[in-house]
């Protein structure tokens, strides 16, 4: 059984935030207005995180693209009272927002700060209605909602592959982050399946996870910056 | 999507959770219950699965013009993704291009023509049917023609590489107008290359087999030809290849191109070429310099006698003897021991590629600091050889026939054009407003608008408004009501890019041919005509000369007839994937050429559905792609800019003030604009997924903002995220200001093209002094000084 994860390098990443992008618009991801993202309430599955380091001029940055983590033991499974929140056998952890009550038990026992809370309903004007994927639910007011690694694409590529009499292949199910990805600094696959590049290259010395000690064993590798 | 449907016996959400109880305890409950939620549940009435296509086409929202591939259900567009096959973006794509969908289905977009009622600009308008609005066009020219006045009709287009651009120019051409203006993001490169090499066109940069790239001011990884390209030279390589290439941004600002260079040189403003005239000094001296290059290829570096005898000096001894490295040093900023290592990189780790961006030739003396940059492509022999400046063929389409011309049109092509084209540049719009706004008889009677919004874009508002009022009829074919389109006259809106065929060519930064095909990704729900379709309809109604020049049904015929072009050169290849290119690559360097298709329906065919065409081969071989001057020698001291300036500077190019007007105290902050790579272009408001974040850095949403250095803020009284009056001699806007460590203290830098939430534009070109340079005519974005106010 597949063990789906991401390797990140941040070496390749120029903060572009194509990945960001992509992921709202293949998850139907709502804007929230101005006044609300001035609270930090922009909802943003996959986002790239910048640190300015430095004075003028000497100034060095840190960007990380951060999508969940999809942990292995994951703490927001640990705490959800309605099992909402749940981790798939393939490793993806997953929100069934019918189920959600909106407690926010996860959003406050993820220490990556991942799970974004629903606040309002989500609003488009009339014709931007056009867009939203049909693949993917909108989410209603007091849910919680958080990267998904774009399952329904691996339902999706999976049913292909059976119609089609054949295994499921790395290029058949990758998420839109790492599809948009201009430098290929994002690489997704099976972790356990050693013809997948993931595979090798969570094994590259400059591999390492988030907040690694606190045992929850992330799924997303960070190639750190060489130079 | 189908409403939800409730069956009777069947558990809503509500009831669910009250059912459950809470707990596992409810879950156990739940599931004794054999709660379901039955698949067709969803489905209402006359309900039926999407029908899905996915198509690959060329995004158009900036000149890089990559490939992409759009997803549709049902005839909606629901994705934008990249296309794998595309040569220079190879499935990437950036935030904007992702974001179009938002733009297409804009709320604000304009569906039907608009007619003014009321006074300009007051925002009455009626709508008219498509075939209204061509009627009311066509008998507003019939009207310039009786009237023997063709050259009253004017043009000003946006960036519209391609065919669009033919068709404009044939159709004023036809007309009998030399009025033609396009703005085409000018950046005076290709004024520097026809200066130096003779070769008046945009170099181009073979950044992925470069050693070193050595950028001075270009934002690669923002707003430059092609982010794309640069993204795919810094990211791709990796383990795949030996070595890639190292990039080093020469950068006033701590942008994000500097951020994620392998190394940021921070020199002062105005000071880039001062800088590479250092590096070029300690390449002399250190004798590492491509001495067989310069002496077969090269004229001006050393010393000569000019027509009368006089020794003049070259290359060699004007840096030698005004470049010393401590002066450098004091005038750059950059330590003696950086701008050596800078110069040993560039010999030890060839191919070294200079490349000169916007922030160095938007300058009053831009031309020559641009020249200064380029002479160290020229120092280092990278002139025409793999990972160096290249100087590329465009792609061999068909020409649109000759243009038909009677004695009225050959009339009003002999008159002056209204706008002169500068020195060493093209006719810009700054020139056609000057002339226009002039006179209270306007020389211009139809002034026709193309993805142009020069009261938003450029740095001459105030002439375009006066420029405007004297055009008896303005018509813009924007999908928007921006602001220059709300003072047009007749509103024809164009279909977005994902409704029309078009093509798109690789900028010229990209090293090799490519034609990118845009094509219909789902149909336009109000109906509607694209502005290439409406040129050729009024072509067609104008009849004579016009009619006769483009006589094409539609623009889809039209891209294919210049197609056949491709065909029969029987060179390049339609889109394929990386072996299939490699394979074409070296076939064709062996002076083989593989054909695609057994005739041209299939290769039209397949240039549709793969994206379009590629000539993956680069002759560098060929001399005339290294200078074509009258002595066929690349011109450090180039023999046009002597005969241009006469006088003292005519004898020493490379000598740069650094000292700007300051006025006074009332202005202590240098203001520094910049475009970044989610720029709107000024005339379409950010995607609001774009406009939530702009940018990854500094932490922004929604608000147009500055950046100033946090010791420069305390020193104000004035906090993060404060709002503040950017306040200029000319003029002033509202910004939000953010704390930014990485802004030098004296400088303000502010990014260009932003919209307040209410639509209101934050424009620092407003602001800017209006000084130019006198050669390109290119204004100047770095000499203007500004104070922060309290909002």
């Amino acid at each position: 059984m597949p063990r789906w994860g991401m390797v990140i390098d941040l070496d390749r990443c120029t903060g572009c935030a194509a990945c960001e992008v992509a992921c709202k618009s293949e998850n139907n991801i709502a804007t929230v207005a101005p006044e609300q993202a001035a609270l930090g309430r922009t909802i943003s599955w996959m986002r790239v995180m910048a640190e300015v380091e430095g004075e003028f001029p000497n100034n060095t940055l840190r960007f990380a693209p951060r999508p969940c983590m999809h942990c292995d033991n994951p703490p927001c499974v640990k705490v959800c009272p309605v099992e909402a929140t749940y981790i798939s056998p393939e490793g993806i952890v997953g929100q069934i927002y019918p189920r959600c009550i909106g407690c926010r038990y996860c959003a406050n026992a993820c220490p990556y700060t991942v799970k974004y809370f629903n606040w309002y309903a989500p609003t488009w004007p009339e014709s931007e209605r056009a867009h939203l994927n049909p693949d993917v639910s909108v989410r209603p007011k007091g849910v919680i909602e958080k990267c998904t690694f774009c399952h329904h694409r691996l339902q999706k590529a999976r049913e292909e592959a059976r119609a089609e009499g054949r295994e499921l292949r790395e290029s058949d199910y990758q998420p839109a982050c790492a599809e948009a990805c201009p430098t290929r600094a994002i690489v997704f696959g099976d972790l356990d399946n050693p013809r997948h590049r993931v595979s090798e290259l969570r094994h590259d010395p400059r591999a390492m996870r988030l907040m690694e000690d606190l045992g929850t064993e992330p799924k997303v590798y960070y190639l750190t910056p060489r130079t | 999507m189908p409403p939800l449907a409730h069956e009777p016996g069947h558990l809503g959400r509500r009831r669910f959770i009250l059912t459950l109880g809470g707990g596992l305890a409810g879950l156990a409950l739940a599931e004794s219950c054999d709660v379901r939620w039955p698949a067709d549940e969803a489905a209402g009435p006359g309900w039926a699965p999407g029908l899905e296509e996915r198509l690959n086409s060329t995004c158009l929202v900036c000149p890089s013009r990559c490939g992409i591939r759009g997803r549709a259900v049902d005839g909606r567009l629901v994705g934008i993704g990249g296309n794998q096959l595309h040569p220079l973006s190879r499935g990437g794509i950036c935030p904007r291009g992702a974001a179009a969908v938002q733009t297409l289905y804009h709320p604000e977009r304009l569906r039907t023509p608009l007619l003014r009622v009321g006074a300009r600009g007051a925002g009455r308008w009626r709508s008219l049917t498509p075939n209204g609005a061509l009627t009311f066009l066509a008998d507003r020219l019939q009207q310039l023609r009786a009237a023997g006045r063709p050259e009253a009709l004017a043009v000003l287009a946006g960036y519209c590489a391609g065919s669009m651009d033919a068709v404009w120019r044939q159709f004023l051409r036809a007309f009998g107008s030399p009025n033609y203006v396009a703005d085409a993001y000018p950046d005076g490169t290709d004024a520097i290359m026809a200066a130096m090499h003779g070769i008046p066109q945009r170099p181009s940069y073979d950044l992925e087999r470069a050693g070193l790239v050595l950028s001075f001011g270009a934002p690669l990884f923002e707003a430059w030809w092609s982010p794309l390209q640069a993204y795919v030279a810094f990211g791709r390589p990796g383990e795949e290849r030996e070595r890639h290439p190292r990039f080093i941004q020469v950068d006033t600002r701590f942008s994000r191109t500097a951020a994620r260079a392998h190394e940021w040189v921070a020199v002062r403003p105005r000071t880039h070429a001062i800088l590479a005239l250092g590096i070029a000094y300690v390449l002399i001296k250190e004798e590492r310099i491509d001495a067989d290059f310069l002496a077969r290829h090269v004229a001006g570096f050393d010393d000569w006698l000019d027509d009368r005898g006089t020794l003049q000096p070259g290359y060699r001894s004007l840096v030698l003897r005004h470049y010393r490295t401590e002066e450098v040093s004091a005038a750059t900023g950059v330590p003696i021991e950086r701008i050596v290592g800078l110069a040993k990189m560039v010999a030890d780790r060839g191919p070294a590629v200079a490349v000169c961006g916007a922030d160095v030739t938007q300058a009053p003396d831009g031309l020559p600091a641009g020249m200064a940059v380029h002479s160290l492509n020229v120092l280092t022999g990278n002139i025409n050889r793999p990972g160096g400046v290249l100087f590329r063929d465009e792609p061999p389409l068909a020409a649109l026939p000759p243009a038909a011309l009677d004695a009225m049109t050959r009339r009003g092509l002999a008159r002056s054009p209204v706008a002169l084209p500068a020195p060493l540049g093209a006719p810009n719009a700054r020139r056609l407003a000057e002339e226009i706004a002039a006179t209270q008889a306007s020389p211009v009677e139809v002034l026709l608008l193309y993805y142009a919004n020069p009261l938003a874009s450029s740095s001459d508002g105030a002439t375009w408004t006066a420029a405007l009022s004297r055009v008896p009829l303005v018509v813009s074919f924007s999908p928007f009501l921006d602001e220059t389109t709300s003072q047009a006259d007749l509103v024809i809106p164009d279909l977005l890019p994902a409704e029309r065929w078009q093509d798109g060519p690789a900028p010229a930064s990209y090293p090799y041919p490519v034609w990118g095909i845009a094509r219909p990704l789902v149909t336009s729900p109000g109906g509607g005509r694209s502005t290439g379709d409406l040129i050729l309809a009024l072509a067609a109604r104008l009849g004579g000369t016009v009619g006769a020049s483009l006589p094409y049904v539609d623009f889809e015929a039209l891209l294919k007839a210049r197609a056949r072009g491709l065909y029969d050169a029987r060179r390049g290849m339609p889109f394929g994937d990386e072996f299939e290119t490699e394979h074409q690559q070296q076939m064709q360097e062996r002076g083989w050429w593989l054909a695609s298709a057994p005739d041209f329906e299939a290769f039209w065919t397949a240039l549709v559905e793969r994206g379009g065409w590629v000539d993956p081969f680069y002759d560098h071989t060929d001399p005339t792609r290294l200078a074509r001057t009258a002595g066929d020698r690349i011109e450090l001291i180039p023999q046009q800019l002597r005969r241009q300036a006469d006088g003292a500077e005519a004898r020493d190019p490379y000598r740069f003030r650094t000292d700007d007007d300051r006025t006074a105290d009332a202005f202590p902050l240098r203001l520094n604009p910049y475009r970044m790579s989610t720029l709107a272009s000024g005339t379409v408001g950010l995607a609001p997924w774009l406009a939530e974040r702009p940018t990854t850095f500094p932490e922004v949403h929604w608000i147009p903002w500055v950046e100033v250095h946090p010791m420069t803020a305390r020193e104000l009284g004035l906090g993060d995220g404060a709002m503040v009056w950017v306040v200029s001699i000319r003029g002033r806007y509202l910004a939000q200001m953010k704390h930014f460590a990485g802004a030098a203290r004296d400088v303000v830098n502010a990014p260009y093209g932003l919209r307040h939430p209410d639509g209101t534009l934050a424009n620092p070109l407003q602001l800017l002094d209006g000084a130019t340079d006198p050669l390109t005519d290119l204004a100047s974005w770095c000499t203007t000084f500004v104070r922060l106010e309290r909002a």
